[in-house]
């Protein structure tokens, strides 16, 4: 009984082995392809290393020229009598004539105001009111206030304005460039030598194919030699072109010129340019392509 | 006739473009600006075919307009037949071209991705003669890449077409067109027993067929003198098959030589002064050249074996021709006056119609082995040899002028009859040209013009 039982668990253990192993295969899926470039840590260090052959720039310009310094802030009151008069580019206001003409003005504005005008409205109000009792004394004494003298600021005095002045504008006078926490030796987007950013292979490679979809062969091209067509784009950072392509070199085939003109055709077809990165920018502002058809038709 | 009258100045609206002309052009010789970030080399390109917008010519007077569209269409055909480029379909142009003398404006034709665009116009004039004017331009260049005039009667307006396509497939590949020529062939009718072989010859898109001869005798092998005016072919006639010249103008036949024995596959040398071809004495052929000023005639080779079809370089200085001296046929080249030759085709299956490219770089052959017929290329010098096309029976490769396009004809086997074809030197772009029958022995004409 037990054998059986036995056999026939151990049979059915293999069927069912036999069935869910057997009727599933190895299903390695696919995965799709990414292509790596492998290099050596030296190999990196040389590409981004610079080259010794690439020619010497000026040094960029700093963006900041000095390191913003924190001054302990001074009571302006306490220090605008010490304060030469200060030059600045932006106020020439206080100089017109300290002396002779503010000091008319004021008078002439008492004057104009010190004979009450006859108000209208208020003579309406008289007379409206004139019926009613009391009230309306007060209320006809309305063209008085105008009496009152101007307030006291109107009264000119240079000293005044030199105070006020001083109050706007404490700061020494300076140019107006960045202030930073740190000098800034290079500019932001790199340069073209020494630690700059270069492009990787995969983005040159991307930039070649894209050349090369745009690139509609000559068909006098075939079996030319001395056919390569050199050249020179320069960009702007969205990747347009900044100038004109200007072709390099030249050659006495026959063919050259539909060929140079294939080649520009080809670059200003392609342009904007806009999938390279802005980070590396001063990488490819200005390139040189070699299209050369030579290797195209060998069969 | 057609002439060319003149050249259309080209239009320069603003000082960028003349500027941008100019930097192109000097720029190219001049000392390379130094350092540029990056250096990139482009060693690949497209195959595609150059997109090319094509709008109808423009009438000069309201009843030219149907004629401005023919010669459009018939420009388009070319174009596109010529695998290099891809006529783009007029539905799509934003622009509605209606004066020629203006700038196009490109921003409509770059969203198309025209690479070219070709403007025309077509104006019957006063004393009957037809003026047909056209520019074409670099779309993303904002260029005229160049403008002509030509003037003909009405009824030549397809020439004018041809001459058109070709200027503009000069102007645009470097290569010499190949649109304002003639093809001569064997135009083929009845039952397969009792075939009618008639000579014709026709513009090489198919139009305009003309029959040169009535069908009575069985003809073969015509082949284009390079003055156009004459062909040479070989017939069937009364007795033994005989090599004849025809003059396509005047109708005018004769019997090239006096020769005792059979004559055939003939063809003119490079200058038209002489005719070279086989004769046959006994079981072996010899090839002979007949000067056709002076009749005098000069053997070449002189062998047991069976020496046919020659085909003289571009330059006249060699011949190359199939022999079987070797055991199978297989392409040689002599000297022009004969002498030693030289095998270079050594490939399994046999070789024979070798035919020069009016280029020079290339021998086409047909090549027989292993139960198929194809045609193919080889260097002069026995290297590179390429097979353009494979099949059960193709033969009698004729170049086209620029020595870019081979055409040839194709027998599918059973009923049917065989048709002509081109294709590419590349390989690339079969095309199949309509005749109205049959048709086989293609022989491609020089330029016209």
């Amino acid at each position: 009984m037990g054998l059986t039982i036995s056999v026939i668990g151990h049979a059915a253990a293999l069927l069912w082995c036999a069935v869910s192993f057997g009727a599933k295969p190895y299903n390695a899926a696919p995965i799709d392809a990414l292509p790596v470039d492998i290099i050596s840590a030296t190999e990196f260090s040389q590409m981004t290393a610079g080259s010794k052959t690439a020619p010497k720039t000026a040094p960029p310009k700093a963006l900041v020229e000095k390191v913003a310094e924190a001054k302990p802030v001074d009571n302006p009151a306490a220090k605008v009598t010490e304060k030469p008069e200060i030059v600045s580019a932006f106020a020439p206001e206080p100089k017109p004539e300290p002396e002779a003409k503010p000091e008319p003005k004021p008078k002439e504005a008492e004057k104009k105001v010190a004979p009450a005008k006859p108000d209208p409205i208020a003579e309406a109000l008289k007379k409206d009111e004139a019926k009613k009792p009391e009230p309306k004394k007060q209320e006809a004494k309305v063209p008085a206030p105008p009496k009152k003298p101007p307030p006291p600021q109107q009264k000119f005095d240079p000293k005044q304005i030199e105070q006020r002045l001083a109050l706007l504008d404490k700061r020494e006078a300076q140019r107006h460039a960045a202030t930073g926490d740190v000098l800034n030796p290079t500019v932001g987007l790199g340069t073209s030598t020494g630690t700059a950013p270069r492009l990787s292979q995969n983005e040159i490679d991307a930039l070649r194919a894209r050349l090369r979809e745009c690139w509609n062969l000559p068909a006098g091209a075939q079996d030319a030699k001395d056919l390569n067509v050199e050249v020179r784009i320069m960009l702007r950072q969205d990747g347009s072109l900044s100038a004109d392509p200007t072709v390099l070199n030249r050659s006495a085939n026959p063919f050259f010129q539909v060929a140079a003109e294939s080649a520009l055709r080809a670059v200003r077809t392609c342009a904007p340019f806009s999938f390279l990165p802005i980070a590396k920018y001063e990488a490819w502002k200005d390139i040189e392509i070699n299209f050369d058809p030579q290797y195209m038709f060998r069969s | 006739m057609i002439e060319r009258d003149s050249t259309l100045s080209p239009l320069l609206l603003n000082r960028r473009t003349l500027l941008v002309g100019a930097a192109a052009t000097t720029l190219a010789g001049g000392a390379r600006p130094a350092g540029a970030a990056l250096r990139l080399d482009v060693t690949q390109g497209n195959v595609q075919p150059m997109p090319i917008a094509l709008p109808d010519f423009i009438g000069g007077t309201p009843g030219d307009m149907e004629g401005g569209r023919g010669v459009t269409e018939v420009i388009t055909a070319n174009l596109r037949r010529s695998g290099l480029f891809a006529p783009i379909d007029q539905a799509a142009y934003i622009e509605r071209i209606a004066n020629i003398d203006v700038m196009p404006r490109f921003d409509d034709w770059r969203p198309l991705n025209a690479q070219a665009l070709v403007t025309g116009r077509i104006t019957r004039q006063g004393d009957g003669r037809l003026k047909a004017e056209f520019r074409l331009w670099d779309v993303f260049a904002g260029q005229q890449l160049m403008g002509q005039q030509y003037f003909s009667t009405p009824d030549n307006w397809r020439r004018i077409a041809h001459i058109i396509s070709d200027a503009v497939y000069e102007r645009l590949t470097g290569e010499k067109g190949y649109f304002d020529t003639r093809i001569v062939f064997i135009d083929e009718t009845g039952p397969k027993e009792r075939r009618i072989k008639r000579l014709a010859i026709m513009d090489q898109d198919g139009a305009g067929v003309r029959y040169l001869t009535r069908g009575d005798d069985l003809v073969l092998t015509p082949r284009f003198s390079p003055s156009t005016q004459e062909i040479t072919y070989m017939a069937y006639g009364q007795g033994d098959p005989r090599v004849y010249l025809l003059n396509i103008e005047t109708g005018q036949r004769e019997i090239v030589g006096n020769f005792p024995g059979m004559t055939f596959a003939p063809r003119f040398s490079p200058d038209g002064q002489r005719v070279i071809m086989s004769l046959q004495q006994g079981g072996n052929a010899n090839i002979f050249v007949m000067d056709l000023r002076s009749k005098t005639t000069t053997r070449l080779t002189d062998s047991p074996a069976i020496d046919t079809a020659p085909s003289y370089s571009p330059d006249g200085s060699r011949i190359c021709f199939e022999s079987d001296r070797g055991g199978s046929q297989q392409i040689y080249l002599m000297a022009a006056g004969g002498g030693g030759a030289q095998r270079i085709s050594f490939g399994e299956g046999s070789y024979s119609t070798p035919v020069w490219s009016p280029r020079g770089d290339y021998i086409a052959f047909t090549k027989r082995g292993r139960g198929s017929f194809g045609i193919g290329v080889i260097t002069p010098d026995g290297k590179n040899e390429r097979l353009l096309t494979e099949g059960y029976h193709n033969e009698g490769p004729t170049w086209a002028p620029n020595g870019r396009v081979l055409m040839f004809f194709r027998d599918p086997g059973g009923n049917a009859g065989p048709a002509l074809f081109t294709i590419d030197i590349t390989g690339r772009n079969e095309q199949r040209i309509p005749t109205p029958s049959y048709a086989s022995d293609p022989a491609w004409s020089p330029l016209l013009s």
